[in-house]
């Protein structure tokens, strides 16, 4: 094995080698700087590889042939090797993605990036804190050197801005290691463990620590290293923040032995302040660089805070550290060198991206890896780190986290969902030579890899998560296959999926129940896919993710795999969501919501380790004492999914700004998985209280004020989308209502209702996009008289509505009677009113939406309709036929469903007499209901036939006939502004309370974000002050205003 | 009196040549002069470092014919801190040239030296 100190000894021959050639000889010597860079490589990969498979023995390199502390020595162990390798391969990498700089510039340039790379070798292995200060300067040196590569004068302010950063800092440092050895006469780090005991020895601890953390550039004392990022050439601030970050964290790391232990919570805090805010001003960012910056020195943060705290985490500090170092290598680097590609700070021109269909994914696994979401190692270091915490109960360090996550999450999609809508004509061509492609292909295959083996290590279910993944992962690598193609192997595999896993769930009803909704809801919205015509990339991979994420909410192992699942779910869906031609603001909006209740979630499930250890939050049987707040967090998060009013400004954009065959998954299928959550948490939790209310009371209320609002929000709508997906507000109120009834009826009728719900909802809008397909319009105004040329819709939207209003005779009939004995048991006589009361307001937008959609006068530009394309139909029907049984049988459903709802859930259960539906109350029969119903229509509907057979019809002309004009369609359709009475009347509850409430709330944290970033006033000067101030305050706190 | 040995006579000057440094550095407007601090502050840390590896009595630590060989660790002062001056010396020195070096970049780009023509990059 070669002698790590070759590391340094390659860099430096390097370094003098290239100071003798000639600038006529250049591209030899960028040749030698690659193969250098390339050997010391492989010595610290050797070293990785040999330290892992246990071949070789960590060791100490002495240097001038004395054991230290007399000598300098050098260290390579797992730690050192890791870091080492991360530097030189990146370093190897910087030298192939600048080959076209440094074949031009001269060879000091060559010579800088080889020294800069020795420096931060040398800072990782070395255990001499004199060493170390020299390797820091050196490195800072380098670091100015390699910023004056550009001739730029940003650049070159920048990084005078740095020398005086740097010059500061290393002047603490340095008064701190003369200190450190005037107390215990020697610079090594591993003879210091009694420093911080001398008197005056744990000043001398401060001053180095201090340095390194403000060298860590911590928030808010980093303006200098902000401007840096911003300013430098991308592949300087790819070093930055793959690898001199790191490095310099790392050196904290070697510092925690000598640092007393009462310090190490307080640094781990200051490291999660930085998190959190550098997020949050991240949000007001316009330029990219400086986001990316913002970015890495929040990733810096949060590494603070594991490696200054890992005495905390124990055993899993390696998770979650390596989780947090990896992810921040590949992913920052990937993003930073695809700037320099992009060669701009302009969101809207990264949209040349999406003509790199490779590149565009890799940007978006970068995105989304650095959000945390899953499959990606940030996702499982955050929940490690989150579990930790609550372990130990610090409450406020998650609530930071989370709060960060969610700025960061804000910033990054919003990026994101620019790139992905940016406008062609603002986009520039893009050059990618095949030199700036390779490191950012090698780095996100790494990514992926990486993520790969933190998955493989988690050990999760083969058949629950891994085949799930797997199928996902071979639909990215399919992209380029016809869309009818793909649209068939999905439905394929979701099928076989089914075949594979029916034994496993065969007996359990609620599994059963769920997973037909989402492996049949997921097949049947497939169909009508099959219009789409092209490639229809990026669409079926994340309709798997979608449909596979809500698979994995079924029968999950722990709580971790839920989790996995519903951040899968949401990412799926928002992709699908934002593929939409004007989604980027719903997106954006549907992502953040989704995150805020994914991130309570994640609170939630810290506090569950906490009550009730690890597990699973559905499998708790009705104990759960003192879990008030516990389940008011989880009834919060799967709320906002279920959008219950106030939770639910997202959907409406949502659901209806998403690709019009898509929304059917988006809506009607996915909204469940909060009900399936909602579902859970009643049933394991048992009755709770928090602050001595009773939450099922509080819950009830907000049900059925989501029930009233969401069908007042529906009846104003003229676009045909929003007006569904306004109901589906509704319809989720109900069914927050009913569960929060607590009973064994309460919980059978959301069930039931969810399941109805399910199937008028995919129904009606399938059928919408049918009309819509055909139409070119959402506008209800813009059309009419549909009937005609549309009646197979039609009748599918007849049936949607009667259903919807529980009307008999249909399947919704049942959940009104249902609904009527569990409001009366319960006593919940004014709730339960206005519930009823919501299905009232819910007949003017049915009305509304079949009327002015299918009756009525056609309109010229739609004589030539035809009816929507058979596999819209195809799918519609046979929900149809689902509701026709579910009305003649309704115990078909019924009876299993009962079965699901646990015996300690009080209330009367739902008797059944063979056809007859019984309870205390009365008694109700699906099929004589049905038979009566289908003779009076007859009877009513013959004679009416009878006696309108000689009515004259009325065209479209004989308004003009009656001596009107009509002026524009608006004014004289119907339709159109229809219930502009009841608006008068009741426009006042629709003072859009939540919408004004959200807006505030974005609108004061942007304010208070640009408020705060003034303080990073772009003089170098005040960089220097604001250094001084962070370490008096630090000491401050550290020393509780003693002297040390 | 008995405060005022050769050691902290060395070690208060050399804070107070850091603090005179430090508000240099943060205070002027003139980018040369602030480098002119910076060196200040360099020289007040090399002087604490000297000063404090000093002890009264004692020679450098070079063996000649008036130290002899024996004992040497009871004459000489402690040599560590010596070699350390010299080499932080040197750094400052570069840093030094790396920070004029920029100076001279800016000069060319702006024509001035005020470190308020150069905050383009904030926020």
């Amino acid at each position: 094995m070669v002698s790590p100190v070759h590391i340094v000894s390659i860099g430096l021959i390097t370094a003098f080698l290239l100071g003798l050639g000639k600038k006529s000889q250049q591209s030899i010597l960028v040749l030698v700087l690659l193969i250098a860079t390339a050997a010391m490589t492989m010595i610290s990969g050797s070293w990785l590889i040999g330290i892992m498979t246990g071949s070789v023995q960590p060791t100490d390199v002495f240097t001038a042939g004395f054991k230290p502390p007399f000598a300098i020595n050098l260290r390579m162990t797992m730690d050192e090797a890791v870091l080492t390798t991360m530097v030189n391969l990146f370093g190897f990498l910087t030298v192939i993605y600048l080959f076209d700089v440094l074949k031009n510039a001269g060879k000091h340039l060559l010579s800088i990036i080889v020294v800069f790379l020795i420096g931060l070798n040398v800072i990782v292995m070395t255990r001499d804190l004199f060493n170390l200060f020299v390797f820091l300067e050196i490195t800072s040196i380098a670091t100015a050197g390699l910023m004056i590569m550009i001739q730029d004068s940003k650049s070159i302010s920048a990084g005078f801005k740095f020398l005086i950063a740097s010059s500061v800092i290393s002047g603490i440092l340095l008064i701190g290691i003369i200190f450190a050895y005037s107390y215990i006469g020697n610079l090594n780090i591993d003879f210091m463990s009694n420093l911080s005991l001398i008197k005056g020895g744990s000043v001398a601890v401060f001053l180095v620590l201090s340095a390194i953390i403000l060298e860590s550039k911590q928030f808010p004392a980093n303006g200098w290293a902000l401007d840096m990022y911003e300013s430098a050439h991308p592949a300087i601030g790819s070093a930055l923040s793959a690898v001199s970050a790191p490095a310099v964290l790392f050196v904290i790391y070697k510092l925690m032995p000598i640092v007393p232990e009462s310090w190490h919570s307080l640094i781990g805090l200051f490291g999660l302040i930085t998190f959190t805010f550098s997020n949050f001003l991240a949000t007001r960012q316009g330029n990219i660089r400086r986001m990316l910056g913002y970015s890495s020195i929040a990733q810096g943060g949060l590494m603070l805070t594991v490696v200054s705290m890992s005495t905390f985490f124990g055993n899993s500090f390696w998770f979650i550290i390596l989780g947090f170092l990896l992810t921040n290598f590949f992913a920052k680097a990937g993003l930073f060198w695809l700037n320099g590609m992009v060669n701009s700070d302009d969101q809207n021109k990264w949209g040349v991206l999406r003509k790199r269909p490779v590149l565009f994914f890799l940007f978006g696994a970068f995105v989304v890896a650095i959000a945390g979401l899953p499959p990606f190692p940030t996702f499982f270091a955050k929940w490690e780190m989150i579990m930790q915490l609550a372990n130990g109960n610090g409450w406020g360090w998650i609530v930071l986290i989370l709060l960060g996550s969610i700025f960061e999450i804000s910033f990054l999609f919003k990026w994101f969902g620019r790139v992905f809508h940016a406008e062609e004509e603002k986009i520039n061509d893009i050059r990618t030579p095949w030199f700036k492609q390779v490191p950012v292909l090698l780095f996100g295959a790494a990514l992926l890899a990486t993520s790969y083996y933190f998955v493989e290590y988690l050990n999760f279910d083969v058949l629950f998560v891994m085949l799930p993944l797997l199928i996902v992962t071979v639909f990215f690598a399919i992209d380029f296959l016809p869309a009818f193609v793909k649209n068939l192997l999905l439905i394929a595999s979701l099928t076989i999926y089914g075949y594979l896993i029916y034994p496993e769930i065969d007996g359990n009803v609620m599994q059963l129940v769920f997973m037909g909704v989402f492996l049949v809801g997921g097949i049947l919205t497939l169909i009508p896919g099959f219009t789409q015509k092209g490639t229809r990339a990026g669409f079926y991979p994340f309709a798997a993710m979608t449909i596979f994420g809500l698979i994995m909410l079924v029968n999950p192992a722990d709580n971790l795999t839920f989790f996995m699942g519903w951040e899968q779910m949401a990412l799926g869906s928002y992709i699908l969501i934002l593929r939409g031609k004007k989604a980027e603001r719903p997106a954006q909006q549907y992502m953040l919501f989704s995150a805020g209740g994914a991130y309570l979630m994640l609170a939630a499930f810290g506090l569950l380790l906490h009550f009730a250890g690890d597990t699973f939050f559905g499998h708790l049987n009705g104990m759960l004492p003192g879990g008030g707040v516990v389940f008011v967090l989880f009834a919060l998060a799967f709320m906002l999914k279920a959008a219950a009013i106030g939770l639910h400004i997202w959907l409406p954009g949502a659901y209806s700004e998403a690709e019009d065959d898509a929304t059917p998954l988006v809506s009607g299928v996915l909204i469940n998985s909060g009900v399936l959550g909602l579902f859970w948490i009643a049933t394991a939790f048992g009755p709770q209280q928090l602050f001595g209310y009773d939450i099922y009371q509080i819950m009830g209320w907000v049900g059925a004020i989501t029930a009233i609002g969401g069908n007042m929000l529906a009846i104003y709508e003229e676009d045909m989308k929003r007006l569904i997906a306004y109901s589906s507000v509704g319809a989720m109120g109900y069914i927050i209502f009913a569960l929060s009834m607590n009973s064994k009826l309460g919980l059978l009728i959301a069930l039931y209702y969810m399941v109805l719900h399910f199937i008028y909802k995919t129904m009606l809008f399938m059928s919408a996009a049918g009309v819509i397909y055909r139409t070119k319009t959402r506008n209800m105004y813009e059309m009419g008289g549909l009937i005609k040329s549309m009646p197979w819709s039609f009748i599918v939207v007849l049936i949607g509505i009667i259903t919807l209003a529980g009307m008999p005779p249909l399947a919704g009939f049942a959940g009104k009677w249902m609904f009527y004995n569990a409001v009366v048991m319960k006593g919940w006589y004014l709730q339960g009113t206005m519930v009823f009361f919501s299905g009232i307001v819910a007949f003017l937008y049915l009305y509304k939406l079949i009327a002015s959609v299918f009756l009525g006068q056609l309109k010229d530009n739609h004589r030539k309709l035809k009816e929507a394309p058979f596999v819209y139909l195809l799918p519609q029907f046979i929900f149809v036929i689902a509701i026709m049984v579910l009305s003649v049988f309704p115990q078909v459903l019924l009876e299993p469903l009962a079965t699901i709802i646990p015996d300690r859930i009080p209330g009367e259960a739902l008797h059944w007499d063979g056809k007859l539906a019984m309870t205390s109350f009365g008694y109700w029969n699906a099929f004589s209901v049905m038979s009566v119903v289908i003779v009076m229509f007859a009877v009513i509907f013959g004679w009416l036939v009878y006696h309108s057979r000689k009515a004259q019809k009325v065209k479209q002309f004989n308004i003009v006939f009656a001596a009107e004009r009509p002026f524009r369609p608006e004014t004289t359709h119907v339709s159109y502004n229809m219930f502009a009475g009841y608006k008068k009347a009741l426009g006042w509850l629709m003072t859009p309370l939540a919408t004004r409430f959200w807006t505030g709330v974005s609108d004061w944290s942007m304010a208070i974000a640009d408020k705060m970033r003034s303080w990073y006033t772009g003089n170098g000067q005040t960089y220097a002050m604001h250094l001084l101030l962070y370490a008096f305050v630090l000491y401050l706190l550290i020393s509780g205003g003693k002297i040390l | 009196m008995e405060y005022l040995t050769l050691q902290n006579i060395g070690l208060v000057t050399g804070f107070l040549l850091i603090l005179i440094g430090l508000y240099g550095a943060l205070t002027q407007k003139n980018i040369l002069r602030i480098i002119v601090a910076f060196t200040i502050f360099d020289a007040g840390l090399n002087l604490v470092i000297v000063a404090l590896s000093y002890i009264k009595g004692r020679v450098a630590p070079i063996i000649d014919q008036t130290t002899g060989i024996t004992n040497l660790s009871e004459k000489f002062v402690d040599p560590v801190p010596q070699a350390l001056v010299l080499t932080s010396i040197v750094i400052g020195v570069g840093v030094t040239g790396v920070m004029l070096t920029f100076a001279l970049r800016m000069f060319k780009t702006r024509q001035s030296l005020d470190i308020n023509d150069f905050k383009e990059t904030k926020w």
